[in-house]
């Protein structure tokens, strides 16, 4: 699926390498394998894990952590770092809240909105970081503390009411089995796909693994990475809305706790930090896997004080792992 | 800017940048931060007459004096092209432990044994970015989470105890009419600038940033010199930890979660590259200073909250955008191998 569209960009070397080896390498498949694991065990603990009431609340947990984590993508794949993702989702998250709007289509315009908001901070970025040439993690951190401020100056303390009709609808499920939210995973997914089909898609890999050789092959770099800026923030703004709907209320403050986790889903998802190697669909299981950690914890036991022991070990593990599935099968294939 | 420019110059960790000269490009870096942050100063007293004054400059530089210990620690693992997420939670270590063996009183060995405890911290994350190769920003990240937890369940939520007399004495003396802490950081700016810019494991520590592979074919141990990087930041937020404790006669849970952004903004606002192998020490003082100033001016203003913090954020754009020129000034030169 995913994996393999990403993987021609990936490894220059490895055509003698069937595709499914390839695939099933790939840290997509890696941290959905993970996934899977989890899930076992949570289904162990707890017999109510495979009813589709605790999958949807599961995916409704799990989904604004992982469209920001998919924006995240954009801009770390670019060779970049956005901390930005925290200034929008509390933007957002405070938009909804203080200005709700009913019904589908009122509901459709906060969308727009919150992706409105993420694309002017993303064009900021994109300005700050392509054209000026500032540092990323420097120039995302000022946009991110303005957002934050404005957040602040929007609603001054946690409060307000996101409109019902999100808060119900976008947390249900269709059919009484497909949860929304999964569907909106599903839609960026899509998108993010059709976005590999394009130049300025696969310009994003050549950028993170070489700006220089990427520029000199024709790649524009400032495009690619204001694309990868402006992508990203919508992304954000998305997520912000999602979290709006999952929280039904306001809080100026809700973006803070993606900062870290964002990155760790990405990193999770086997996304390069340092650019150009990696997918979105990835890390959007990275963030369903870090969610899912802590439903796990729960039911198996661990006192909540000391879970983020727990987190950090399997975080390192994680990283450990899907360096060595790799390995363990490129000496496979060479037996 | 012509055709044959890197583009990507601002991401590529520039060895040649320091090939001759590269000292002036810092000076000047400081130079404009330290400006900076005078202006402000003086610029106050139109926004309240009660600032701009000496008394005001002093607490300025006792308040910076956290942020000018944190950022020499992260500064010297964004020298080696690392990142340290670490730092929120070491603080919290050193301030709880601080608070709980040696409240009040202690014996002398207790706060080095804490700080020794720290280091270890340091030492894990070195181990995992240099032997398991985990990436910085995700193994400290990782330290950070597992630490925060711990110290959550050994205070079962709640820090208890008082600040050690040392770290009293410390924060809350003054000699001669300024705060002890000033003359500790001052004295503190050298060592750091000398340990930094005049020792071999500082150029080592150049080297492995510039160009990890060259830094090791000309003999530098990679691992071990950036483990001791990362040992000192570790040993550094600890200490913070403990002056926090001191200041504010008590440790928190949370007390050093407003510290990690401004020890990376610090150091890149003081001119150094984030991806590692230039800057200097004393540039890194100079935006601590400035994030410090800006802080205290910002407050005095009397706006809300909200507004504060947007103004905060623009002065950082801002600052980047001032070292931008002198950035490109360098990156003119022909270069690059």
């Amino acid at each position: 699926m995913s994996a393999s569209a990403v993987q021609p960009l990936e490894r220059n070397g490895g055509g003698r390498k069937s595709n499914w080896v390839r695939a099933l390498t790939s840290g997509a498949a890696i941290v959905t394998l993970l996934y899977v694991v989890l899930y076992a065990l949570y289904a162990l603990w707890e017999p109510r894990a495979l009813s589709s009431y605790t999958f949807t609340n599961l995916i409704n947990n799990a989904a604004p952590l992982a469209i920001a984590a998919a924006g995240e993508t954009l801009v770390v794949l670019s060779r970049g770092f956005d901390l930005s993702v925290a200034g929008v989702v509390s933007l957002t998250n405070v938009f909804m809240a203080v200005w709700p709007m009913e019904g589908p289509g009122g509901a459709l315009i906060s969308l727009l909105g919150c992706c409105a908001i993420g694309a002017v901070v993303g064009t900021v970025n994109g300005w700050l970081v392509a054209v000026l040439r500032l540092q990323t993690i420097a120039a995302t951190l000022g946009t991110m503390i303005v957002c934050q401020g404005l957040a602040l100056v929007i609603l001054d303390a946690p409060g307000g009411m996101v409109a019902d009709w999100v808060s119900y609808e976008l947390t249900g499920t269709l059919f009484g089995v497909v949860p929304i939210a999964g569907l909106i995973i599903a839609a960026v997914a899509l998108l993010w796909l059709v976005f590999l089909r394009t130049n300025t898609g696969i310009g994003i890999y050549a950028v993170g693994a070489d700006e220089q050789a990427a520029m000199l092959s024709g790649v524009s770099v400032t495009r690619v990475r204001f694309a990868a800026f402006v992508g990203a923030g919508m992304l954000y703004g998305v997520a912000g809305f999602m979290l709006s709907a999952q929280t039904a209320t306001g809080n100026p403050n809700a973006g803070a706790p993606f900062l870290m986790l964002v990155f760790a889903a990405v990193a999770l998802g086997g996304t390069s930090l340092s650019g150009g190697r990696g997918g979105l669909i990835g890390s959007i299981v990275g963030a369903g896997c870090l969610m899912l950690l802590q439903k796990v914890l729960f039911s198996g036991g661990v006192s909540s004080f000391y879970t983020g022991i727990f987190q950090g070990f399997v975080l390192i593990l994680a990283i450990l792992f899907g360096r060595f599935m790799p390995r363990l099968f490129n000496a496979g294939a060479k037996k | 800017m012509s055709v044959s420019e890197p583009k990507g110059a601002a991401f590529q960790a520039s060895a040649d940048l320091r090939r001759g000269g590269g000292i002036s490009r810092e000076t000047t870096n400081a130079i404009i931060v330290f400006g900076l942050s005078i202006l402000l100063i003086l610029g106050s007293r139109f926004v309240s007459p009660a600032l701009g004054s000496w008394s005001q400059v002093l607490t300025v530089l006792m308040l910076a004096s956290f942020l000018i210990v944190l950022s020499f620690g992260q500064g010297l693992v964004i020298l080696v092209g690392g990142l340290d997420l670490s730092i929120p939670a070491v603080i919290t270590l050193g301030g709880v432990l601080a608070t709980g063996w040696a409240g009040g009183g202690g014996d002398w060995y207790v706060l080095p044994a804490i700080l020794a405890i720290c280091g270890l911290v340091g030492a894990f994350n070195g181990f995992g970015v240099t032997v398991l190769k985990i990436p910085p920003f995700i193994m400290t990240m990782a330290t950070s989470i597992i630490l925060a937890s711990a110290a959550l369940g050994y205070t079962s939520g709640t820090p208890r105890g008082a600040s050690p007399a040392a770290m009293t004495a410390l924060m809350k003396t003054t000699w001669v009419g300024i705060p002890v802490v000033v003359y500790f950081v001052l004295l503190f700016v050298l060592a750091g600038w000398l340990l930094q810019s005049r020792t071999v494991f500082g150029r080592k520590l150049y080297a492995i940033g510039a160009n990890d592979q060259a830094a090791r074919v000309a003999g530098v141990a990679i691992g071990p010199v950036t483990t001791q990087a990362y040992v000192v930041s570790a040993i550094c937020a600890g200490f913070v930890g403990m002056m926090l404790v001191g200041y504010a006669n008590g440790a928190t849970l949370r007390m050093g979660d407003n510290y990690l952004l401004p020890s990376i903004a610090a150091v890149v606002i003081g001119g150094s590259s984030i991806l590692g192998g230039r800057g200097s020490f004393i540039g890194t003082v100079g935006g601590a200073v400035l994030l410090t100033t800006l802080g205290t001016v910002i407050a005095a203003i009397g706006l809300e909250q909200g507004w504060r913090t947007v103004i905060e954020g623009g002065i950082i754009v801002a600052a980047l955008f001032f070292m931008r020129e002198e950035f490109f000034a360098r990156l003119r030169r022909p270069k690059r191998s």
